[in-house]
């Protein structure tokens, strides 16, 4: 029976999901301006509405409730506490950044461009949607539209053989870890008799008692786990990754390396701490017993690393070198999540949101040095220093940041996941971590090499427009503001958890 | 006959059938195809334990009217980027994409 | 108990109305060529009804199938709603449940619309003359499995 009160209740959830409903009325306005109008022109038009889109999409935020951990809404499907209402802002960033670095590159064509903004928009809208979730039934839907609509945006240029290639690698890898969550999600349902997280947590800390139980519990978690390090492009499935980005128009690429990426750490947070953790108004979390999942997660985290940078080092290509410095830097991450404190949590948090603007920024010069005459293999970026001083001071710069030295953003966000494993005891991990720096030191040195210190092999001048230098800036200041005076977005961060 | 675990061991049949499917095949429309048996498995066991376990809430059964609406849009949208591959390549054997490696 | 089967009588004319109507309609819209042989094969579209049906379909009948695919998981998506309609009218706000299945469907139109417009559900799919410049024509190439 629907309750008295069950519209009034509803009307009143749906302003907490504003940013997705605005987002939502932009790609709808966006889909009518590209039937009304000849779509093939007005690509600034596009950009201005999904760009408008995005940042008013975030506007509602400020006018709703203080978050709190047990604020839900629209019959407990979502959850209005801080990680959510900070990451709504953050995917909005992503959104805009890549629909800038798509205006500026030129890289799709006009033709496809009207489509490129709305599954952008649709993809920030899924993931927007998936860090709210509390409901493995949501969770799965947001799931598969941020990664329904992602395959389709790897593959947006139809005409190009390898755009096409990566497409159809990443939907085939997508739906079939996605399918293999969903088995897991059955399972749980099948234990809790209910979708909803909070429901199953009890469930699952009463049956990791029993040790017949225990197997199911396992299994689910294995099964989890293929959909989430699918997202995040960890060991064991990090295989589609290299060849995806290589494929991907390359603003696509800096999307998927940020955005969907993140979804899944977020998700980690959302999935793995309520349910297989206890204690979670403590700092420290543990396992739910008999199952032991952080080991495994650590194990995973150090593979991840080593195989990232050890086959970054052979590649010749700039985007498939920064497909693997992304497989690297998600063993990084993995390193926050299998700490299990509250320090963990931000620390992952705080490297997400640097890892946004350093690695969009090596992507946007990738993308620029390419639509400026040049292309993606290193060879084009010999000498490049004396010919685009500024393009490339910036690559530095986003390099730098990358590797992880003082005084960029990247440096405070590992000093901080490396404090989280060692403050957890976990030494050996926090080794290979280190080692894995110095790895990763040669090949994005070797990129800096090949820039200022080599001989130009062609003497093609590269003019960069003045539209990519802003945005450019843009994405140098917070690398750069952020490694010196962290302080604010760490406080910001430390009051999530 | 008519017990829970008899539906269970069909869902995981079907499960399995499908992840041996995907590595088997060659044909990108019947991996595709293995992947919908996947789906079915999960599918299944939603209404299997909606069905002996928790009658009372039906969100087993809308969860696998969900799965049925995003199986189609992953098969439209598989299918459509096998088109576009198949217009350039003229095949629909996996092996023939190899232009990204490395 | 003769309700139940009036019911059942009312659905069974109108099933039979329906044949009718949707024939009736498809002869008045649909336009007449009569020397065409292709036209009075069973299937209209250029595939043969007698044969091995292992054959490769022409991929633009993939385009038309997706479209068709969309409509009809909405139904499956549709169904549930109408399956608790009656409960929202006893709530008295049978017109708030209805106003938000015309929107859901409302956006699935909107996206028929865009094909429609974008010549996708037409056998040869018209570009835009200022597009054509850039399109590059494929070349044919044999067909491998």
């Amino acid at each position: 029976m629907i309750p008295e009160n069950f519209i009034q209740s509803n009307l009143q959830g749906i302003s907490f999901i504003g940013p997705e409903l605005i987002l939502t009325l932009a790609i709808l306005l966006i889909l009518l301006v590209g039937v009304l109008l000849p779509y093939w022109r007005h690509r600034i038009l596009f950009t201005i509405l999904a760009v408008a889109g995005l940042a008013g999409s975030v506007l509602p935020l400020w006018k709703l409730p203080q978050p709190a951990p047990d604020l839900t809404y629209l019959s407990n499907l979502f959850v209005w506490d801080w990680l959510t209402f900070l990451s709504k802002p953050f995917f909005a960033v992503v959104g805009v950044l890549t629909i800038l670095l798509t205006q500026v590159t030129g890289e799709i064509d006009n033709s496809e461009y009207s489509e490129c903004t709305i599954l952008v928009l649709a993809v920030t809208m899924g993931m927007m949607l998936l860090v709210a979730s509390t409901d493995l039934l949501m969770i799965y839907l947001a799931f598969e539209t941020m990664g329904i609509l992602s395959y389709l945006l790897v593959g947006i240029r139809a005409r190009d053989e390898r755009s096409g290639e990566a497409a159809l690698k990443y939907v085939l890898y997508g739906a079939f870890t996605s399918g293999t969550m969903l088995f897991g999600f059955s399972l749980l349902f099948g234990l809790a008799g209910s979708t909803d997280l909070l429901a199953i947590s009890q469930k699952v800390a009463f049956a990791s008692q029993h040790p017949q139980d225990r197997l199911l519990l396992i299994v689910a978690i294995l099964f989890f786990l293929a959909g989430l390090l699918f997202k995040t492009a960890s060991f064991p499935f990090h295989f589609w990754c290299p060849d995806v980005y290589e494929g991907a128009p390359t603003p696509i690429t800096a999307f998927l390396s940020v955005g969907p990426k993140a979804a899944g750490f977020v998700l980690f947070i959302r999935l793995f701490y309520p349910l297989f953790a206890t204690g979670h108004d403590a700092t420290i979390y543990e396992a739910v017993s008999g199952l032991d999942w952080p080991s495994i997660l650590a194990l995973v985290s150090a593979i991840t690393m080593t195989l990232g940078n050890l086959a970054a080092i052979h590649q010749n290509n700039l985007k498939r070198l920064l497909a693997y410095s992304s497989i690297a830097h998600a063993g990084y991450l993995l390193m926050g999540i299998v700490s299990l404190s509250d320090l963990g949590l931000r620390s992952v948090v705080f490297y997400l949101v640097v890892y946004l603007f350093m690695n969009v920024g090596a992507f946007a010069v990738v993308a620029m040095v390419a639509s400026a005459g040049g292309s993606e293999e290193i060879d084009s970026y010999r000498g490049l220093g004396a010919r685009a001083p500024y393009v490339c001071v910036a690559m530095a710069i986003f390099l730098f940041s990358l590797i992880g030295l003082p005084p960029f953003a990247g440096f405070v966000g590992k000093v901080y996941l490396f404090a989280a494993v060692i403050y957890k005891k976990i030494y050996w991990l926090a080794v290979v971590a280190a080692l894995n720096t110095v790895i990763s030191l040669y090949y994005y040195l070797r990129i800096v090499k090949a820039m200022f210190l080599e001989k130009p092999t062609e003497t093609i001048q590269i003019q960069v427009p003045l539209s990519s230098r802003v945005l450019l800036l843009a994405l140098l200041v917070p690398t750069l503001g952020l490694g010196i005076y962290w302080q604010p977005l760490a406080r910001v961060v430390s009051g999530m958890f | 006959m008519n017990s829970l675990y008899t539906y269970l061991f069909l869902a995981a049949l079907l499960f399995s059938l499908g992840i041996f499917g995907v590595f088997q095949r060659r044909s990108l429309i019947g991996m595709l195809i293995a992947i919908e048996l996947m789906l079915n498995g999960a599918s299944i066991n939603f209404m299997a334990f909606n069905r002996f376990l928790a009658p009372d809430p039906i969100v087993g059964q809308i969860y696998t009217l969900f799965i049925m609406g995003i199986a189609a849009a992953e098969a439209a949208i598989a299918l459509s980027i096998i088109v576009a591959v198949f217009r350039r390549l003229r095949s629909i054997n996996i092996e023939r994409a190899q232009e990204l490696r490395g | 108990m003769f309700f139940d089967f009036a019911n059942v009588f009312i659905f069974i004319i109108l099933g039979l109305l329906m044949t009718f109507v949707i024939i009736t309609v498809s002869r008045l819209l649909a336009p007449r060529v009569s020397d065409v042989p292709d036209k009075f094969t069973t299937y209209e579209c250029g595939e043969r009804p007698v044969g091995s049906a292992w054959i490769l379909f022409n991929f633009r009948f993939y385009a038309v199938a997706l479209a068709f695919l969309i409509f009809d998981i909405e139904l499956a998506l549709v169904f549930p709603c109408i399956s608790v309609y009656h409960k929202w009218l006893k709530a008295g706000s049978g017109l708030f449940a209805l106003i938000e299945i015309a929107v859901f469907v409302g956006i699935l139109f909107l996206g028929l619309i865009y094909m429609w417009n974008r010549g996708d559900l037409k056998w040869t799919k018209e570009v835009p003359e200022e597009m054509e410049e850039g399109l590059v024509l494929e070349e044919e190439k044999p067909i491998t499995f």
